[in-house]
């Protein structure tokens, strides 16, 4: 007594397991994906907004230690996130370096102006914000002009609402799948079972007896399936970290730990879901029902 | 109602959905009985046996079954009902995904034993009152038909149910095993079990006589003992 079942039994068992598993686990792999792109979209935003910037011309004669104190004062406003001195000869330098000649020495002097590099918070970065610091920063009499690219930045944020609602689109239809993909999954495991469902509740077991070992089954297969998908999704990331260091990082603990915790939540109750609800619907049919 | 019966039916109609199969179904079992049900394809056996174990719901009449009154009975006491009865069915219905001890063992489990073992000792018992005492490690389809419906009979026994009820569990054997197949369940009802069991089998019906219903045209009746059954016509 108490025998295992045949080899070929087992063998057909274990490759339905598996190949439950790994549709569980790509399903949460894609729903890793997705977290990862929610989790770090705001990330991202902030990211592109703080790489905009503009710059602050500064009068000829104006002298340095002067145009260092603003850039202090700059420094010190709660909407500038850094700052960045552009001398004469530096912005000289750069200008030959991009034309391959010594215009200096074409024209015979330096037309060039200082300027400060301001390089705002991603909450001011939009053309609104922009213009009244530039109305702001047009009230210094050492500043010449405030030069910056509107269509750009108006552009950027555009873009940056546009993603936005493409993603949550994109989400939910996403999660959409990948709720009918588990189901789909977990539905036909138990469809393929609904006789010996019948054949328990004729021999006198309750209907919580008969759907435990399905649920814990579930469960276990939720867990593994999420397992497999960190697996892949720290393999993703880590090819992603070297592209990208700056926006996503495995070091950015808080994200990471969500996201992982999330998809092995994820798959348990997704799968928990799917099969109580499957076992469910075959428990509460008629004999007659479970042919077609 | 009688006291002493196990089941008893008054004035039932019996549907299928909502096609009446069976009416004016009145009819008593009482412990220890042995019981054929006949007719023909389609009269309403198994309807019948079906309302028994509560697989159909009795819609009219009163009935009541090993103490559970079928016209208020409640989906959550239907399991409890079931324990009381041991269904054998012609397609056997086993639990074609583990062995023949796991096949028992969950009926125990799933009726409340949770000794394993006491479960091992019960399962020893009646697979030796089925006459299989060796094939518990088996799967299912590693068994003959006649094998498989002793499975089914001892895992009807296991909980030591006042009522058997046999739809057809001859109907896929020959004859030889069906032969064996019914001493058993005759022997159950010697030892104080009621045993309705449903057949085509006249061949069967003659040699080991007992009480018989008959299903025809609707209707639910006795065939008496002494009168002779006409075996061409039933065979229809």
């Amino acid at each position: 007594m108490g025998e295992k079942k045949p080899k070929t039994t087992r063998r057909k068992l274990r490759s339905s397991y598996i190949s439950s598993v790994i549709s569980i686990s790509l399903v949460l792999f894609l729903l890793g994906i997705l977290g990862l792109l929610i989790l770090n979209a705001h990330k991202l935003s902030v990211y592109v907004k703080e790489n905009i910037s503009f710059s602050v011309i500064i009068n000829d004669q104006v002298k340095e230690i002067e145009i260092k104190k603003l850039q202090k004062e700059l420094d010190a406003s709660n909407y500038i996130k850094s700052t960045e001195y552009i001398s004469k000869e530096t912005a000289a330098r750069e200008l030959q370096e991009d034309l391959g000649e010594d215009f200096i020495d074409f024209l015979g002097y330096n037309p060039l102006l200082a300027s400060i590099d301001v390089y705002l918070y991603a909450d001011f970065a939009n053309p609104d914000s922009i213009s009244l610091i530039e109305e702001d920063l047009l009230s210094y009499p050492m500043v010449k002009e405030v030069f910056y690219q509107e269509s750009l930045i108006h552009l950027i944020n555009e873009n940056v609402r546009k993603i936005g609602v493409f993603l949550l689109a994109f989400s939910g239809l996403l999660f959409l799948i990948a709720i009918t993909l588990i189901n789909n999954t977990i539905r036909l495991s138990v469809y393929s079972k609904r006789f010996i469902i019948h054949t328990m509740q004729l021999v006198g077991a309750t209907r919580a007896f008969i759907r435990w070992p399905f649920l814990a089954k579930s469960a276990l297969h939720g867990i593994l399936g999420g397992l497999c998908a960190l697996i892949l999704l720290t393999g993703l990331l880590s090819v992603i970290q070297k592209e990208f260091m700056e926006i996503i990082s495995l070091r950015d603990a808080d994200i990471v730990a969500i996201l992982f915790t999330g998809i092995i939540v994820m798959g348990l109750i997704l799968n928990w879901f799917s099969t109580y609800f499957a076992v469910n619907k075959y428990l509460r049919m008629e004999e007659d029902e479970l042919y077609y | 109602m009688t006291e002493e019966a196990i089941i008893e039916f008054k004035d039932c109609s019996i549907f299928q959905t909502d096609n009446l199969i069976l009416s004016n179904v009145s009819f008593t079992v009482n412990p220890g009985e042995f019981l054929y049900l006949i007719g023909k394809v389609g009269s309403g056996k198994t309807s019948l046996i079906k309302t028994i174990n509560a697989q159909l719901p009795l819609k009219k009449g009163e009935a009541r079954v090993a103490g559970y009154d079928l016209t208020m009975l409640k989906r959550k006491q239907i399991p409890y009902l079931r324990r009381k009865l041991g269904i054998v069915f012609q397609d056997f219905q086993l639990l074609t995904d583990r062995s023949v001890e796991n096949n028992l063992s969950f009926v125990l489990r799933s009726t409340g034993w949770k000794d394993k073992k006491m479960i091992t000792e019960r399962i020893k018992n009646v697979l030796e009152k089925a006459g299989l005492g060796y094939k518990s490690f088996k799967m299912p389809h590693q068994l003959s038909g006649g094998e498989q419906q002793r499975v089914v009979i001892a895992r009807a026994l296991l909980n030591d149910p006042e009522i058997i009820l046999a739809d057809e569990p001859t109907g896929n054997l020959d004859p030889e095993t069906s032969e064996g197949i019914i001493r058993t369940l005759m022997e159950i009802s010697k030892a104080g079990r009621a045993v309705i069991m449903a057949t085509h089998n006249y061949t069967l019906l003659k040699k080991f006589t007992a009480r018989t219903l008959k299903c025809e045209n609707g209707k639910i009746f006795e065939v008496d003992h002494g009168e002779e059954f006409d075996f061409t016509a039933l065979m229809e």
